[in-house]
């Protein structure tokens, strides 16, 4: 029988999580750090200071290590669609393959090409024309982010697009709506100018590592305050944004929001507390040990104060008739598929709306055909389906506010660090420099828990209320997908070791690392000249 | 006359860097805030650190950062 | 004609122009890679192996996946089910082009026999793994592969990977698109190489070439025993859905009928044994520039000769031949597909000029002393 297994779904899920998320710890370092090098680069060509030439090879050395692997892991990325996820690409394709291929014509060729000149143009090149090439793969880097991130919008809040009987898929309809999805927008800047915060911490962290041990001073204190001034305003943006899409998601993705937000019944404003702790249990719907600021969330969310904000348990109500209507819309189109009846395309243009819904009740359906759904069974099945319509709140909840969290804490070092840096008494607080250096890993783990956030409240949809993961995935045998995990987690713990390893290496020798080198290769190159 | 040309040329530039400006900042503010705060953040931390030489000759003698 | 049927079939030629700039840039890469451990008899000589693709392997790595993504954007359903159909090839392809990246950016920096040696061999197998999948899928593709669709556009695979992946005809073509690799990246080893590593280069893509041109005209007189497929009706402007509107009929030799109807297309193969005899001439004159412009033209050739074959069909199925995916029920919808067409017409042309570029800014021979001075080397 053609089914789906929901193992091999399950599975999918997992594999796909972990390579976004292992790709995702390289690339906001690679977002960032293109434009720090950017920043050095302009610096030496203003005033024609060595000691920038310095810093821009020397951040540029670590930048190309973490590029690397960004790429390869990059690579995963887009193969994963076709090979596990091949309902959902055939599906959306029309839409969603288009931004990925735009970003390999427009970005990534750029970023890539432009790449190798960085590094190996130095002597090739006029110091203008090597600045340009440095701000090109700057550009690239999150132009490429930006098509990434219009894919994603357009996962979350599907615009320029209709479903067409005809060809069983959405159907592209308008590319600038595409483009210009404010989710998009607001997606692409937060990731960059996180990007940018994660860059900043790890400069100023690596930096603060050499003031305390007292070595290139001069490098160093330079790199520090170009990194803290670059922190600092990246962490206001990243806050900015982080609002407006939270607003986006209250308007567009009530399920996410409230899983968010721990909310399982609606909010009462204006006093519904914005919840600092709580231990949220799905299966009893309710929030264990919470503690929470009163008058914080109705603002915060709708900003006003009269608006509530709709709990789980009442969407769950909601979702009640759209389930029905949903199981009507996908039989209609089932049957439209085999006799092209008009009469079965009107019943189905009825309830297309709720089309989604339908493919979310199949799981339970004899078969996984829901025109096999006997009438007295639907009760059920409307019952069992009511309770995957929203994702798992313990993790959203968790996940959201593990990212809040650490963006507080980044605006009070940032703004702290540009104090004292513009104040000229950075090494007189070494406590201060100890905790910068052992927060480099903290924006990663911000930027994972965001990405947590943003995709496990999707759930349980992989294009928002239209198609559900469920019947996302590819029907392979659960055989070919524990190879392929395997594979990856085999793969990826030897990079990341690696990976660790160089960049410590190259961290600790410091800049001075150039000459080192040098003089070891020249002694092989003699011994096997002789 | 090949400043002529030069300014022709800036004026040209400085021209579709408006109508994109109008076009970008209408259809996607965010987009358009995206453009001119990176430039800002660049620019700041480029005088920061301008700044910070001019510290240097100034405080030379104390030899603290 | 309708603009849908000539936009579809615009895209068809830009696909083929993709996976000729795909099998020429990777294939040069992932060429050079497979001849680093014979080209460089030591550690200096390999390392200038590497650099002299080093400024561009990652530019050039782009068009792979550039590849992929017009695929999807262009060819949704094609994208959806071969990726599927070949899971465990693709995954496998995928560890070996991951592994790659990583080998670049770490062989040199430590400086230890061991570690240099083992990123040695991964050069070598994901150089040679990837080429050799690439061509042995094409030709799983021209025998024709078993899945179906589902009323809801979901396929099913109805045999498993091992009952197709081997064969003897595949592994030809395997073997073929090796061999085009090491070809190509014999000619950059030579133009940018002093000896000995030239002389070894040369030795190798001599040998390449010749093994090339026996392995094309035997897969072409052997395409004459193999089951074709024939798109018997089928509207060229349907709305892309594999369930409907198609009927295909098999025989033996059938991939040739193009060709018997048009027989302008026999010109297609024979410029690509000429290309290929040609390659090996100037590869014997050290004339590697002129040779690895006729790998281009080996290129053209291959994948006209299989594009030219195969018309119009992507991926034909044995166990429901009706649903075979063909240019026609595989693509996007036609707003889509000009969009993405304007797109290619403005950007390739612009990706070609600043790969030219660099290409140019990094020409010249690279020098052993050179690599050891600069810090940025591989």
């Amino acid at each position: 029988m053609d089914v789906i297994h929901l193992l091999v779904v399950e599975l999918s899920r997992f594999q796909f999580a972990l390579t976004a998320l292992y790709h995702f710890m390289f690339v906001p370092l690679t977002l960032g750090l293109t434009f720090i090098l950017a920043a050095m680069e302009t610096a030496y060509v203003i005033t024609g200071k060595e000691i920038y030439k310095d810093m821009t090879q020397f951040w540029g050395k670590l930048f190309g290590i973490n590029f690397a692997i960004g790429v390869a892991t990059g690579l995963t990325m887009e193969f994963e669609f076709g090979t596990n996820w091949s309902m959902y690409s055939r599906f959306f394709g029309d839409i969603f393959g288009t931004p990925l291929a735009i970003e390999g014509l427009m970005a990534f060729f750029m970023e890539s090409t432009f790449i190798g000149l960085m590094f190996f143009g130095w002597d090739r090149l006029s110091r203008g024309a090597h600045l340009a090439v440095t701000y090109i793969v700057a550009l690239g880097s999150n132009i490429s982010a930006l098509w990434i991130l219009v894919a994603n919008a357009c996962m979350n809040m599907p615009a320029g697009a209709h479903f067409d009987p005809e060809t069983m898929r959405l159907t592209s309809t308008s590319f600038v709506a595409l483009v210009f999805n404010p989710d998009a927008q607001a997606k692409a800047v937060h990731t960059s100018v996180a990007g940018f915060v994660t860059a900043s911490m790890f400069v100023m962290g690596i930096s603060a590592f050499y003031l305390l041990r007292k070595q290139h001073r001069e490098f160093a204190a330079r790199s520090f305050r170009m990194a803290a001034l670059f922190g600092i305003i990246s962490t206001i943006a990243v806050i900015t944004l982080g609002d407006v899409l939270g607003r986006l998601d209250y308007e567009h993705q009530p399920t996410k929001v409230a899983a968010m937000e721990g909310l399982w019944e609606t909010s009462k404003p204006p006093y519904e507390p914005w919840i600092l702790f709580g231990i949220p249990n799905d299966k009893k719907q309710t929030n264990y040990l919470e503690v929470g600021v009163p008058f914080v969330l109705t603002p915060l969310l709708t900003h006003d104060f009269k608006t509530p904000i709709l709990g789980i348990k009442e969407l769950q109500i909601q979702a009640g008739p759209k389930i029905e209507s949903g199981i009507q819309a996908v039989s209609a189109l089932k049957r439209y598929s085999e006799n092209h009846q008009q009469t079965d395309l009107d019943i189905f243009k009825t309830h297309q709306k709720d089309m989604g819904y339908g493919f979310l009740a199949s799981q339970y359906a004899p078969d996984q055909d829901v025109t096999k759904i006997k009438s007295e069974h639907i009760p059920t099945i409307v019952k069992k389906t009511k309770s995957d319509i929203y994702p798992n709140v313990f993790v959203t909840f968790w996940a959201f506010r593990i990212m809040v969290f650490l963006a507080i804490y980044f605006f009070i070092v940032f703004a702290m660090a540009s104090y004292v840096s513009l104040r000229r008494e950075i090494e007189k607080h070494r406590i201060f420099l100890k905790i910068i250096s052992w927060s480099i890993p903290l924006p990663f783990i911000a930027s994972e828990f965001g990405w947590i956030t943003a995709e496990v409240g999707r759930q349980p949809w992989t294009i928002f209320e239209i198609l559900p993961t469920v019947i996302s995935s590819s029907t392979h045998s659960s055989g070919y997908m524990i190879f392929s995990l395997i594979g990856f987690l085999l793969l990826y713990s030897i990079f990341i070791a690696a990976e660790l390893f160089l960049m410590f290496k190259f961290a600790r020798l410091g800049p001075q690392i150039h000459q080192e080198q040098t003089s070891s290769l020249q002694t092989i190159f003699t011994y096997q000249k002789g | 006359m090949s400043i002529f040309l030069r300014f022709i040329g800036l004026g040209l530039i400085l021209v579709i860097a408006l109508l994109v400006a109008v076009f970008v900042g209408d259809q996607g503010p965010w987009y358009f805030a995206w453009l001119i705060g990176t430039t800002m953040i660049v620019l700041i931390s480029v005088a920061g650190t301008v700044l910070f030489d001019t510290q240097s000759d100034n405080h030379n003698s104390t030899g603290e950062f | 004609m309708e603009y849908y049927v000539i936009i579809k079939l615009i895209w068809a030629v830009i696909l083929c122009v993709l996976f000729i700039g795909l099998g020429l840039m990777v294939g040069m890469d992932m060429g050079v890679g497979i001849l680093l451990r014979f080209v460089g008899k030591n550690d200096i000589e390999r390392r200038t192996t590497l650099n002299i693709i080093g400024p561009h392997w990652e530019g050039n790595q782009v068009w792979f996946i550039l590849g992929a993504g017009a695929i999807f954007a262009a060819f949704p359903t094609l994208y959806a089910t071969a990726f599927s159909v070949f899971y465990v090839v693709m995954i496998l392809m995928l560890f070996s082009m991951i592994l790659r990246p990583v080998a670049f950016e770490y062989r040199s920096k430590i400086d230890q026999g061991f570690w240099r040696t083992s990123w040695d061999w991964i050069f070598l197998i994901s150089g040679f793994f990837p080429m050799f999948v690439c061509g042995a899928a094409f030709g799983n593709i021209l025998q024709g592969v078993g899945y179906h669709f589902i009323w809801n556009g979901q396929y099913f695979q109805d045999e498993s990977f091992w009952s197709y992946l081997i064969n003897p005809f595949a592994i030809l073509c395997g073997l073929l698109s090796v061999s085009l690799s090491i070809f190509q990246g014999g000619m950059m080893l030579m133009i940018r190489s002093e000896d000995p590593i030239y002389s070894r280069a040369k030795k190798y893509a001599t040998m390449a070439a010749i093994v090339a041109t026996c392995l094309f005209i035997v897969g072409g007189i052997w395409i004459f025993q193999i089951k074709g497929f024939v798109l018997a009706s089928g509207d060229p402007a349907m709305s892309p859905n594999p369930l409907f509107g198609q009927h295909v009929i098999t025989y033996k030799g059938a991939w040739l009928h193009n060709y018997y109807d048009y027989p302008i297309l026999w010109s297609l193969p024979i410029w690509g044994i000429l290309c290929m005899l040609g390659a090996v001439l100037m590869a014997q004159s050290n004339k590697p520039a002129c040779g690895w412009w006729i790998g281009l033209g080996i290129w053209i050739g291959v994948i006209g000769t299989v594009g030219a074959a195969m018309f119009p069909f992507f991926m034909p199925s044995t166990t429901a031949p009706d649903q075979s995916l063909t240019i026609w029920n595989s693509c996007g919808s036609l707003y889509g597909l000009i969009c993405m067409a304007i797109l290619v017409c403005i950007f390739v042309p612009i990706i070609l000029s600043y790969t030219s570029w660099c290409f140019y800014v990094m020409r010249g021979k690279v020098k052993t002393a050179s690599i050891i001075k600069d810090h940025h080397s591989y």
